[in-house]
């Protein structure tokens, strides 16, 4: 997946976590649990939706690389190159 | 077959559970020992009414912009819409001591406020001060047990009040007699007086045909009028769960949802740890009195109330009673006083008192159902004094004791809130079998719904 696709599904996953995010107005470099008001019960979500489509393991040790939309694809890019 | 999950229960904490992992694809099978889904809080037919067990109104009332609340956060949990869960708020609820003392509160706090000032003005500024702790306090940190009472005393001082305030949140919560764990009456306060009550629209067999709908489609699979008869181990892991047929299910992970001292059963069926089991076996259980009226008697009640806790015993105290039923003391409600819902040509009274099992349990057939009709009649004696005089008007009535509690949900002795003890994190001596639901201190329908998501994230998602 290119950087672009990435952060699509990215956003995607939010936007199906809660219905009322306001994804459009996401700034990419600040923490998405700011701007979103997630908790980590919903943070936990966008692990086990990667983990379902992808059959990717985050490891709780690496779940602050998904802090932001910039550093999620950072993360993600070489883990998700093949799919 | 083997299934990642088995799921012990098809109660508002096990289908929870259940849709949270069919969510994120796992293989989970729920096992019902009953007919119909929802443990404590479901409902049955009688007479071509359906009425509804347990449920006298839902705590953790929040609109849903508040996103950390937690009825919200359960909604997105269980990927379940927010928006279209249509809910009806309460009308008001009152506390009722001796001397017809009646403090007052709704969903608006500062109802709350007025009132405690008006009845105890001097100790206004202790109760905003104790209401701030509770709001910076965080109940699901490990900490021992903590005496409320103590807390209380040194809190509010004035101890009327804090009995007053203690009362709703025993009667809808505390497994513990005498006292509560204060983290307990943190989590009861904030779902209580902070959020409120309210109802879905609609019966609970609507609420809960909309989870089954949802676990399914979902692709979770049910069984009902399924008892387990005990788990196959091996090492210290099960390995299948054997039902009461004899046939065996293989399951990677079990969720218990039976209560600690029925898992406990299903774990060592030699009986050796009998002793161990007791001391998980709760001692608070009530009886319920569901009368149906006729709509034109409302005009002669005090009926304009959603829940009356009320308490006519000097010295308050909140125990397992001496004789079968304590009349004294217990839970007024009206089901159908919450706003906007549409009238019918009936309404019901429920009334809830604290009892006793052992007693109960020592009752032939024949003497059980006199024992219910006269302790119901005891009960509408003294709470005439309160809202007045309803039995000649009574068309339907229905008791439930401690014994239909323990018969048609499996918790021991009858004890609705469950073991004394807390197992806050549903861990057990098997490593791959964990509990949920009422034995770890979360309480009502959210609460229970919420720990058994609280496991699932932390015990299989999050393998630690």
């Amino acid at each position: 997946m290119t950087r672009d696709q990435i952060k699509d599904v990215i956003v995607e996953i939010i936007q199906d976590i809660d219905e009322d995010a306001d994804v459009k107005s996401i700034s990419p470099d600040l923490p998405l649990r700011d701007q979103l008001d997630l908790d980590s019960m919903d943070f936990l979500d966008i692990v086990m939706e990667l983990r379902k489509r992808y059959q990717l393991q985050v490891p709780e040790a690496d779940y602050p690389e998904l802090a932001s939309l910039t550093s999620c694809v950072n993360y993600l890019e070489p883990r998700l190159k093949d799919v | 077959m083997i299934y990642d999950q088995v799921i012990i229960g098809g109660g508002l904490s096990g289908l929870a559970a259940g849709i949270r992992l069919a969510r994120f694809g796992y293989k989970v099978l729920i096992l019902e020992k009953h007919s119909i889904p929802g443990g404590l809080n479901s409902y049955y037919y009688r007479q071509g009414r359906l009425l509804e067990t347990g449920l006298h109104a839902m705590t953790n009332f929040a609109p849903p912009s508040l996103k950390a609340a937690p009825l919200n956060r359960l909604f997105r949990q269980l990927k379940l819409s927010r928006k279209n869960f249509t809910t009806h708020q309460q009308l008001r609820s009152t506390i009722y001591f001796p001397d017809k003392l009646s403090l007052s509160f709704s969903n608006d706090l500062n109802l709350l406020f007025a009132e405690v000032d008006r009845l105890f003005p001097e100790s206004t500024e202790r109760f905003k001060a104790l209401v701030e702790q509770i709001r910076n306090h965080d109940p699901f940190v490990s900490r021992p047990w903590t005496s409320a009472k103590g807390k209380l005393a040194e809190i509010l001082v004035n101890e009327r009040l804090m009995n007053m305030l203690l009362w709703p949140l025993m009667m809808y919560g505390n497994c513990n007699e005498h006292d509560m764990d204060f983290d307990q009456f943190v989590i009861m306060f904030q779902s209580v007086f902070l959020e409120g009550f309210f109802r879905p629209a609609g019966t609970i067999k609507d609420f809960l045909d909309m989870l089954l709908e949802h676990y399914r489609a979902l692709g979770g699979e049910i069984r009902f009028r399924t008892p387990v008869a005990r788990f196959e181990t091996s090492g210290n892991t099960v390995s299948s769960v054997i039902l009461e047929s004899g046939e065996e299910i293989g399951a990677k992970q079990v969720i218990s949802t039976a209560g600690y001292p029925a898992t406990l059963k299903f774990m060592d069926q030699s009986n050796s740890n009998a002793s161990e089991m007791d001391k998980f076996k709760g001692r608070m259980s009530f009886v319920e009195i569901i009368n149906v009226l006729p709509v034109s008697c409302r005009q002669k009640l005090r009926c304009d109330e959603t829940i009356i806790f009320y308490n006519l015993d000097e010295p308050f105290d909140y125990r397992r009673p001496d004789e079968a039923v304590n009349v004294n003391c217990g839970v007024i409600c009206f089901p159908e006083n919450f706003h906007d819902l549409p009238a019918g040509d009936e309404f019901q009274l429920r009334v809830t008192h604290p009892a006793n099992y052992d007693l109960r349990d020592s009752f032939e057939p024949d003497e059980y159902q006199a024992q219910k009709t006269l302790w119901a009649a005891r009960s509408a004696e003294t709470i005439r004094e309160i809202i007045g005089n309803y039995q000649e008007n009574v068309l339907y009535q229905d008791v439930f004791t401690p014994i239909t509690i323990e018969k048609f949900t499996g918790k021991a002795k009858g004890a609705i809130y469950g073991s004394p003890i807390k197992l806050r994190d549903g861990l057990t001596s098997l490593s791959n079998l964990f509990v949920a639901g009422t034995d770890q201190g979360y309480l009502g329908i959210v609460g229970a719904m919420l720990s058994g998501v609280t496991m699932v994230n932390n015990h299989i998602f999050e393998e630690r």
